[in-house]
């Protein structure tokens, strides 16, 4: 290790050189973090990668297993059908033994992974809708629950109590399909945003009063000392603040409203993912590559979320505190 | 001459804990007052009566011809409360600057969305301040990045963009490291000199017996003693006066 600081020329510091140890330990960690994520998402690969190793009558083989389409006695068939890649006359001594993967249907995912993806464009758009109206109602129920008003307060734990005291799938179909004897009538699309919207309202309104309680008394006192409002002080001084210390919760809330949003499906009218997913799924029987696919795309998006919100975090974190 | 804080016959509740009983202070303009006391004797809390951070249970306050009874509610109330805090600009003793906000921008903040002023306006007053508090160079730094010292001179400035008639100064050192008190203090010296008036709520007597007029002396919510300085610290008339100088001439 570089025992001297190259632009002053002196001795580091004992200090200095703990700081390096520790952040090249770090760094070794990060690394083989990575290293290992690879290798398990390869092991994933290869786990549905149809590929079968025998040893039996002193052959050993390793072939690929597929579906293919082919026509028997003028029918068209789906098969799965064995490829040898390669064999061995010298087989292992103990015979009998075989280890197989999954074979998944690449033709049936080539067919359908289109159909399955443009879900995607739905699934965002009922995940922003109700990340909208969740907002809203999270901040006014957040409010309400700071307020000295004791009917402003009642009305405010009422609806977190009932909104969390029963289930979002519940909630959906109430809205789906309870209110039409009501004689609303709402899309599915609409039905599955209004209950996803109040079920995440009621959630974040926590994360928010919490957002709200770390902004200190004294702050309020300053703006008032300054001759703010009531209101000015909250918009000016209090709720940036409050949302500061609520982003990367409310991060957290949308990622996971993404992967609820799939509960929508169950209306039968919005088709987004995971509707197309088990409808191409059921029409071929093919549910575990339209499950696998409809997963594989849910995961992209977290992925790609939880990288955006990460950046917004470090960003937010610059500056202050 | 007409005073430019009249306090008449306050009083002030915490639920049935009587912290200030019936209080009646004239001060006259340009002058600067200190008020001490040990902890406790209310001193603090007659300071944010005058600005009605406490609201007051009875009796007034009057801030340059704006009389306020205390204890009232109601949208005239709170007008002619929002008036008087227009009067009167305040330091706290944690500072309070916001953290979401640049050093400019916490100058700025008050005189653009309170008084409407034009922004350029307001930043050329900032300015001004922030330069005879020494703090023109930090201008574009976050209050994180400031000692307490620094960040208790950008309070002042902030307060004083504000173009108050009188300064309220809630125990602005006491949350201070020792070494950084005299830059705060030398400030506090700057603008008693340019003919502000002020009130002190402090424990350094070093500062009150240079640079007060006037020392109020609190304990028990009442007033014990009030007179100039050199009186007070050579010759004080109530033995509680006498104890609480001694302590902090042992301390020192």
């Amino acid at each position: 290790m570089n025992l001297f600081n190259k632009e002053t020329g002196e001795n580091k510091s004992q200090a200095e050189l703990l700081y390096q140890v520790q952040q090249k330990k770090k760094f070794i960690f990060r690394r083989n973090v990575i290293l290992s994520w690879a290798g398990l998402l390869l092991f994933l690969i290869f786990l549905f990668s149809g590929i079968e190793l025998r040893s039996a009558n002193r052959v050993t083989s390793i072939s690929a297993w597929h579906f293919e389409i082919v026509t028997e006695n003028d029918i068209k068939v789906r098969k799965r059908v064995e490829r040898v890649l390669a064999s061995l006359p010298v087989g292992l001594p103990n015979d009998g033994i075989s280890l197989k993967t999954i074979a998944v249907d690449n033709e049936f995912i080539r067919n359908n992974s289109n159909f399955v993806a443009q879900g995607i464009v739905q699934t965002i758009k009922i995940s922003a809708l109700s990340i909208m109206l969740a907002i809203v109602l999270a901040l006014l129920a957040a409010l309400g629950r700071l307020s000295t008003n004791p009917v402003i307060y009642a009305v405010s734990t009422f609806y977190v109590s009932l909104i969390r005291g029963t289930p979002l799938y519940l909630q959906i179909f109430f809205f789906f399909l309870a209110l039409p004897q009501l004689n609303i009538v709402l899309t599915g699309l609409w039905a599955g945003v209004l209950a996803l919207g109040l079920n995440y309202g009621a959630y974040m309104s926590e994360t928010f009063r919490a957002g709200l309680s770390s902004v200190g008394k004294g702050q309020r006192e300053a703006a008032s000392a300054l001759g703010m409002t009531p209101g000015q002080t909250m918009r000016r001084i209090v709720l940036p603040q409050a949302l500061r210390f609520a982003i990367p919760p409310m991060g957290n809330d949308f990622i996971s409203m993404t992967k609820d949003s799939a509960l929508v499906s169950a209306t039968g009218f919005v088709h987004e993912i995971m509707w197309r997913a088990t409808k191409v799924g059921r029409a071929e029987f093919r549910n575990m590559e339209a499950l696998v696919m409809a997963a594989i795309f849910y995961w992209i998006m977290t992925l790609l979320l939880t990288s955006i919100q990460s950046r917004v975090e470090t960003r937010l974190a610059k500056g202050d505190r | 001459m007409e005073a430019i804080v009249r306090i008449s016959n306050l009083d002030k509740y915490f639920d049935r804990l009587h912290v200030l009983k019936d209080i009646s202070v004239d001060i006259q303009p340009r002058e600067v007052v200190c008020l001490i006391g040990r902890s406790g004797s209310g001193k603090s809390t007659l300071l944010r009566c005058i600005n009605f951070l406490e609201e007051p249970s009875h009796g007034s306050i009057e801030v340059d011809g704006i009389r306020v009874a205390g204890g009232e509610k109601g949208k005239v109330h709170r007008q002619l409360v929002h008036d008087v805090r227009l009067k009167t600009g305040m330091v706290f003793q944690e500072f309070n600057l916001f953290p979401h906000m640049t050093v400019l921008e916490n100058v700025i903040e008050g005189p653009v969305i309170v008084k409407g002023m034009d922004r350029k306006e307001a930043i050329a007053i900032a300015e001004e301040n922030l330069d005879s508090v020494g703090m023109l160079f930090k201008k574009d730094e976050y209050p994180m990045r400031l000692s307490g010292g620094q960040k208790q001179r950008v309070a002042i400035a902030r307060a004083l963009t504000m173009q108050p008639r009188v300064m309220l100064f809630d125990e602005p050192t006491s949350a201070l490291d020792p070494e950084l008190i005299g830059e705060v203090l030398n400030v506090m010296k700057k603008v008693a000199k340019d003919g502000m008036t002020m009130l002190v709520v402090t424990h350094e007597m070093g500062f009150a017996r240079e640079v007060a007029d006037r020392v109020i002396v609190m304990s028990d919510g009442q007033l014990i003693e009030d007179s100039k300085p050199e009186e007070l610290f050579t010759d004080p008339k109530d033995p509680r006066t006498k104890a609480l100088i001694d302590r902090y001439r042992t301390g020192e």
